[in-house]
């Protein structure tokens, strides 16, 4: 066992052509999304306008720095075009980490799980040597690498494997295949798309049809992508597959555009060398244009050293968490979609269409006077639509507002949530104890048992 | 080996998108579901149950809310006050117990048609704050006689606009003194200030409902009927989230939970819909609910023993492969927060001075049914509240 894990470490190579293209799809695709998010005017109405942010547990320390938040999105363009570029790549891969993830970290309402993917990839990207071959790093240094241990390669593939395969197991369940929800609820009100939207998706059989093939693409593509044989026609199912997630919820935003261009590590080598003889020609074109000099460039061989085996222990280590953290959800009681304890961080992408009403009642506990709170005095529409549904945050809020009346001069306070909350097309049904205060528990790994059971049993993984 | 490979997938493409269209052919010949409408006016003359159609008819729904419900209900409300008006002219001129008499019949005539149009909030309605200006309360009292006494004051400023419509209106019929021969006297004095200010509060509002009148042109009404997108600008989206907010805050909050003190230390029974009039705040509320129920269930104004579709049928039409119905729940709780209104003191501020507990009773069966309308009806119509959107998953 030993020899065939060390003999893989050791012997196995890969061309580094292939980190390469990665590297520049990424960086490049995180350029644009980053301009995206700020042209559609997402960082004011999402981290400057609310008065209060809701965080992530073990991460309350997080500031949003106000108005200075500006700098950070800055920071993310500069740190990604360098990655693009290979320029100070592992400065800059470490910087875009670290600045978007601690954007991420500020606020869970925009939590979404493409963020999260993005953080992951940023990740494992500070350990991998993908700016040493063609990139401005190795046309500054004249230095360049001809192979790459295909270790390094493969743990960005078995990254998106597991996130393939987590997605496509979480649909297993008896709502997505049994009831097509809630994808027949989606579908069925995209009417107004041209030619199906009367007809084919309205009818139930599309419904079905959509949720199993959805299901059993998510299962099935990682193993389609990773065999020599079919890589080709799986690749193409990438592209179709995302692309009518991209018809159907245009508000998927670049979810479709990461798998997609992520997909391309799969092919061999031969096809990212020539992605990137395609653009050294264009810029040799421009180099005769401006009449530049070309450095020659030396190719080295990957030296191992010691450093090495720190890095591939660590991103072992890393993915057997991936492997492990979805599941942790088996450890609490309760239905999954409906307490969402342990939903989050798990590649449950769009599984849900979960939606409530959660008002908040402020009660003395020695007079018994009460009353109750306008949520839009203290959040913004989307906050106090994702608070309205998870536990977590209605927890959170209860202990701002607790401190808020407090700091009012209020005695003796008491909060109580009334909430209801309808989850794929079922009635609503109350979502918390409206008799248990909430000032009573704190954020924590336990079981909230604040929360109702769901009336119903959804079954399945 | 590459090149098989490619041939291979380049096939395939081919036979999937071969299949994709084989698909839609069928789809259009064999699956046209059968929509019965209204199911409860099969005899009227709508032209919703006759129609066979694969999907529902989004236009014909917007076409009867603009044709049937929305805009005959602002001509009976234009109506109803020129009528105002005249009474309240010969009032002013000749003021009495009988003109008076006449003039407070024809005051809530008119404030009764109002409550079918308070919920489209559309358009240039919401532009010039219609609705606040035609129904804000509690009147700023202060204000009005401020008003009357200085004779120097804009009513086109949101600082009046607590000072005129029908509860500025309410103040000048029924709290300007202690009893009815102290406000006729008001109105007697030489230079009648108080009958020049409640002409000019009625001319205004006649001013800003022919306006919202005329918004309703035909090129307007054409563009509001082919809107049938599901989008945040669509009409239906737009009227569907207006419904609701009003159901929420002009309805709910509004006229029980603020005056029952739901959202303060104590009960605030002066803050009822014409509090100075005392007796006609369960009237109005009931006329409110009538009208809810009406635009739901898509009955013409005119005529509710007509519909044509509504909310309720495009609900049955998603839901039809489901068991348990929403569209009747939402009916049935209507029909429970009609029992419970008929049950209170039809002045409210006595209500709440007396058992305040009936009006909380009452604001948890409304809000049973704020919780259907923005719950589960906007996730069963997939329709979302106009958020600042963001990327979804």
């Amino acid at each position: 066992m030993y020899k065939i894990i060390h003999n893989y470490y050791s012997k196995k190579k890969g061309h580094p052509s292939t980190l390469a293209f990665f590297r520049i799809t990424f960086g490049g695709l995180m350029f644009f999304s980053t301009l995206r998010f700020w042209s559609k005017d997402w960082i004011e109405s999402l981290y400057i306008k609310p008065v209060f942010h809701f965080k992530y547990y073990g991460f309350e320390w997080v500031n949003d720095f106000g108005v200075y938040i500006y700098l950070l999105f800055i920071i993310c363009l500069i740190s990604s075009m360098f990655v693009a570029l290979g320029y100070k790549y592992r400065a800059s891969i470490i910087t875009f980490f670290l600045v978007f993830t601690y954007i991420e970290l500020i606020d869970k309402t925009t939590y979404l799980n493409h963020y999260y993917l993005t953080s992951c990839i940023a990740f494992i990207m500070c350990f991998l040597p993908a700016g040493k071959y063609f990139s401005l790093d190795s046309y500054i240094t004249g230095e360049s690498l001809d192979k790459i241990p295909v270790w390094t390669i493969d743990s960005l593939k078995l990254f998106i494997c597991l996130v393939y395969f987590f997605a496509g197991i979480a649909k297993i369940n008896s709502d997505w295949l049994v009831e097509a929800q809630p994808l027949s609820l989606w579908l069925k009100s995209k009417y107004d798309l041209p030619i199906i939207g009367q007809n084919l998706l309205q009818l139930k059989e599309t419904h079905y049809l959509a949720s199993w093939f959805a299901m059993l693409y998510d299962v099935l593509i990682p193993f389609f992508l990773l065999f020599k044989r079919t890589k080709y026609i799986a690749f193409i199912f990438v592209i179709i597959f995302h692309a009518l997630t991209k018809v159907f919820f245009p508000s998927i935003g670049m979810f479709p555009y990461i798998m997609i261009s992520s997909a391309v590590i799969f092919f061999d080598a031969s096809l990212h060398i020539k992605l990137l003889n395609f653009i050294r020609l264009i810029i040799k074109k421009l180099q005769l244009f401006l009449g530049l000099k070309i450095n020659e460039i030396r190719l080295n061989k990957f030296i191992i050293t010691k450093n090495n085996r720190v890095v591939f222990l660590s991103l072992s280590c890393f993915l057997l968490f991936q492997l492990i953290f979805p599941f942790r959800y088996i450890l609490y009681p309760g239905e999954l979609f409906w307490n969402e304890q342990g939903y989050r961080f798990s590649w449950r992408v769009m599984l849900v269409e979960k939606r409530g009403y959660t008002t908040f009642k402020i009660q003395d506990s020695i007079t018994k006077k009460f009353f109750y709170v306008r949520n839009k005095d203290f959040l913004t529409p989307f906050q106090e639509k994702q608070m309205s549904f998870q536990p977590d945050f209605i927890l959170e809020y209860a202990h701002y507002l607790g401190e808020h009346f407090k700091s009012q001069g209020h005695e003796n306070i008491q909060i109580f949530a009334d909430s209801f909350v309808a989850l794929n097309g079922r009635i609503n049904q109350r979502f918390i104890d409206p008799d248990f205060n909430l000032l009573n528990t704190q954020e924590s790994f336990y079981n909230k048992n604040w929360i109702l059971p769901l009336n119903d049993k959804i079954k399945g993984l | 080996m590459k090149k098989y490979n490619l041939l291979f997938a380049l096939s395939i493409f081919l036979i999937s998108t071969q299949c994709s269209s084989d698909l839609e052919e069928i789809d259009t010949e064999t699956t046209i579901t059968e929509l019965t409408a209204s199911t409860d006016n099969d005899n009227s003359n709508s032209t919703s149950q006759t129609a066979v159609v694969s999907s529902f008819d989004h236009e014909q729904m917007l076409t009867n809310w603009a044709d049937n419900i929305i805009i005959p209900s602002i001509i009976n409300f234009e109506n109803s006050l020129v009528k105002l008006k005249n009474s309240a002219s010969i009032f002013v001129n000749e003021p009495s117990n009988e003109t008076l008499s006449v003039l407070k019949e024809e005051w809530l005539n008119s404030f009764l048609k109002w409550q079918h149009l308070e919920m489209f909030d559309v358009g240039l309605a919401e532009e010039i704050y219609y609705k606040n200006r035609i129904n804000l309360y509690p009147a700023n009292v202060n204000r009005i006689e401020n008003n009357i006494s200085n004779q120097n004051y804009d009513l086109n400023a949101s600082s009046n606009f607590s000072s005129q419509g029908f509860n500025g209106l309410d103040y000048l019929l029924f709290g300007i003194g202690q009893n009815e021969e102290e406000i006729i006297l008001k109105y007697t004095s030489e230079d009648s200030k108080y009958g020049k200010y409640f002409l000019e509060i009625i001319d205004k509002m006649i001013e800003l409902t022919t306006q919202v009148k005329d918004s309703w042109d035909d090129e307007f009404r054409d563009e509001f009927i082919k809107s049938t997108d599901n989008t945040s600008t669509s009409s239906i989206n737009q009227v569907i989230n207006d419904f609701i907010f009003y159901f929420e805050k002009g309805y709910r909050a509004n006229k029980i939970a603020i005056p029952a003190g739901r959202y303060s230390d104590g009960p605030l029974p002066d803050r009822i819909e014409a509090y100075h009039g005392k007796k006609y705040s369960k009237i109005l509320i009931l006329e409110a609910t009538d009208a809810i129920d009406n635009f739901y269930n898509g009955r013409f104004s005119n005529d509710i023993t007509s519909s044509g579709l509504s909310i309720n049928d495009y609900l049955s039409y998603m839901e039809s492969d489901q068991d348990d119905k929403l569209a009747e729940k939402i009916n049935e709780q209507l029909k429970k927060i009609k029992t419970k209104l008929t049950e209170l003191n039809t002045d409210f501020s006595e209500q709440i001075r007396q058992d305040n507990l009936e009006m909380l009773i009452t604001y948890d069966i409304i809000q049973a049914n704020v919780v259907f309308l923005k719950v589960n009806l906007l996730q069963k119509l997939n329709i979302n509240i106009d958020y600042a959107d963001a990327d979804g998953d």
